[in-house]
């Protein structure tokens, strides 16, 4: 177990290197030229020169690569080009506001997803299941930015329970959150049910049944186990979707996240911000599958790791 | 003699219900069990033994199974209507399972220690320490060696025979005054059949249980069975005791199973076997069931369907053969010819 959590550590060096490579080659193929956008309209070409000679913007592509990655091993991710702030400064205090934003998303997503699945295998073709089904349906459908916007305008603006936009109390995550996580819930709601439905007709469920355990025994103790396995794949796949989600969910609810961040700092060339938010995003994202695979082998003990 | 009787099987009817139409895949079964005997119910695939084992606990997949008709009394209490709290007391202490698959049969992600011990804990209200410390010792008493280590393992760590003695000591745990065993040796070789057997029949001696033994093994019947009941398309057609079945078969399909089987001391260029094949339980025919196939029917036989009678004290049989309407139906065929 130790050994492949370490083996899973070291894989780190190979995303960072494939991460920085393709933001900066994107970066540098996006049109808009970082020199000229910082100098603002009407600046005089010298004005601009110097800037470009001043940010090591003039180099030639590689030695500008090379030297990113040299320090970023050495823990630095370089200035913002907008105002000279480190990034990782920036990304510290923008990063703890989106890992809450997923956090509350991904339980919500996990949640309200097991919750839904369960009532919908327990008692499949009722009403009950076709209901929830529907609302899944329907939380798969609905884009994320929209249904956002929906949710504001229903409780925010209409019954006035809950703040607009903006991040100070716990009232303000709640419209954010499920805007969030609602997709997922959703799909693990869907993969909830039919995991349950397969593993209620096996051999082992009428087993439990024949030793007398009640209803709800059989359910939690010995059908969810079992069905909880593929869902378990299914989440960690969601989280990666959901640190996509977060660049539109933090604009629709004005966060200032990590997803904002990087959404600004594309929109002004900031090229150093936006490939420290990036990779540190990817590192969120490797650190949740080496979680998730972990996971696996506490459910299930079948899996060699190794 | 009938005071111990622990099962009695009135008039049991399953049937399928889909949109292909009515299964009736139980239909009318009866039988008794007495304490401390092995009542075998042999068959081929798909004659109901499986399910007639599965309604006793009304553990047939509903829908789109339903017992329609018909009464198991357990010590003279129905469990055909009985509420399903009660029933749960009754699965896994006093009648037990032991199912064909052991593959399948154990949870795969559950210590089969814990599998053993929650029903221990709930049954007989044992705390978690003696519930595990009980669970270790059934797992020694059928035979798998270092039962502690082995509790705590998972069905995948286990071989297929020591899966299915981890079923055996489940299902006796609680000391059941039944056990119902479907088919408990078909998916293990034949040296691990035997062992298996001969802890079932310890046990037994030593609990003094009931067991109903379901099978398609003529071999394990004449094996483990003091009564057998044959039966074919949803009903019995036969019981008699074991020996005398052998013996002195009374049913045309019965007397074709033990003609079928190879003999061992004669020269057998072919084996012999039963003609056709078995009808639909959907679509039964309006007479016996095993008319078609059968090489003494006559016209009373596609006619109408002949009753479970008594043959002797001891032995039932359903077949026109033995009753006083044969004679008739024999004597107006001679008169017509």
């Amino acid at each position: 177990m130790i050994f492949f959590i370490l083996k899973r550590l070291m894989q780190i060096v190979p995303v960072i290197l494939g991460v920085t490579l393709v933001v900066f080659l994107i970066m540098q193929m996006v049109p808009g030229d970082s020199a000229v956008i910082l100098a603002g309209e009407g600046a005089s070409k010298e004005t601009v020169e110097e800037l470009r000679e001043d940010l090591g913007l003039n180099k030639p592509l590689h030695e500008q690569y090379f030297s990113y990655i040299g320090n970023i091993f050495q823990g630095d991710l370089g200035h913002s080009l907008k105002n000279n702030q480190p990034v990782l400064e920036e990304i510290m205090i923008r990063l703890p506001i989106t890992m809450e934003l997923a956090f509350f998303s991904i339980l919500i997503t996990v949640v309200l997803g097991l919750i839904a699945g369960i009532i919908s295998a327990v008692k499949p073709y009722s009403f009950s299941d076709i209901g929830v089904m529907l609302v899944a349906l329907l939380g798969i459908s609905l884009p994320s930015f929209w249904l956002g916007l929906l949710l504001m305008y229903i409780f925010s603006i209409k019954l006035q329970w809950l703040p607009v936009a903006g991040w100070d109390s716990m009232a303000h995550i709640v419209l954010p959150a499920i805007t969030l996580g609602a997709g997922g819930a959703a799909i693990v709601a869907r993969m909830t049910r039919s995991s349950m439905l397969e593993v209620v007709g096996q051999d082992y469920i009428r087993t439990a049944r024949a030793k007398g355990l009640k209803e709800h025994v059989i359910i939690y103790k010995h059908a969810l186990r079992n069905a909880l396995i593929p869902v378990i794949t299914v989440v960690g796949l969601q989280f990666g979707g959901l640190l996509g989600g977060t660049v539109l969910v933090e604009s629709v609810f004005a966060i200032n996240g990590l997803g904002r961040m990087i959404v600004d700092s594309i929109r002004t060339r900031d090229i150093p911000m936006v490939q420290g938010g990036v990779l540190v995003a990817s590192l969120v994202f490797v650190f949740v599958n080496l979680l998730v695979d972990t996971l696996y082998r506490v459910f299930n003990k079948r899996i060699d790791l190794n | 003699m009938s005071n111990d009787v622990v099962l009695e099987v009135k008039n049991l009817k399953t049937h399928f219900i889909s949109s292909k139409g009515i299964a009736k895949a139980v239909d009318g079964v009866d039988f008794v069990l007495r304490k401390g005997e092995t009542l075998g119910i042999v068959g081929e695939s798909g004659c109901g033994k499986s399910m007639t084992s599965l309604s006793i606990l009304r553990l047939i997949p509903s829908p789109p199974g339903k017992i329609v008709d018909g009464e198991v009394l357990l010590n003279g209490k129905n469990l055909v209507t009985m509420p399903n709290a009660e029933l749960r007391k009754i699965r896994g202490n006093r009648i037990s399972m032991i199912f064909q698959e052991p593959m399948t049969s154990l949870n795969p992600v559950i210590p089969v220690g814990e599998q053993i011990a929650e029903a221990l804990r709930l049954h007989q209200g044992l705390s978690k320490k003696a519930a595990w410390a009980k669970s270790v010792e059934m797992i020694g008493l059928v035979g798998i060696p270092s039962p502690e280590k082995r509790a705590k393992q998972e069905p995948f760590q286990l071989s297929g025979g020591m899966r299915q003695r981890v079923m055996i000591a489940m299902a006796l745990a609680c000391t059941p005054e039944v056990l119902i065993a479907d088919e408990p040796t078909t998916a293990l070789d034949v040296t691990i059949q035997a062992q298996i057997l001969e802890i079932m029949k310890d046990l037994q001696r030593k609990i003094g249980m009931g067991i109903i033994f379901i099978t398609h093994d003529l071999g394990v019947v004449a094996e483990m069975c003091d009564q057998v009941a044959v039966m074919y398309a949803g009903q019995i057609v036969e019981h008699q005791n074991t020996a005398e079945l052998f013996k002195n078969p009374l049913h045309p399909y019965t007397q074709g199973l033990i003609g079928s089987l190879p003999k061992l001391y004669e020269d057998q260029d072919e084996l012999q076997i039963i003609e056709g094949t078995v009808p639909s339980p959907y679509d039964y025919p309006e007479g016996c069931r095993f008319a078609e196939r059968c090489p003494f029917a006559r016209s009373i036989c596609s006619e109408k369907q002949p009753d479970l009678i008594q043959y002797d004290e001891e032995s039932k049989v359903r077949c026109w053969k033995y009753t006083n309407e044969w004679q008739v139906s024999l004597t107006k065929e001679l008169v017509t010819t």
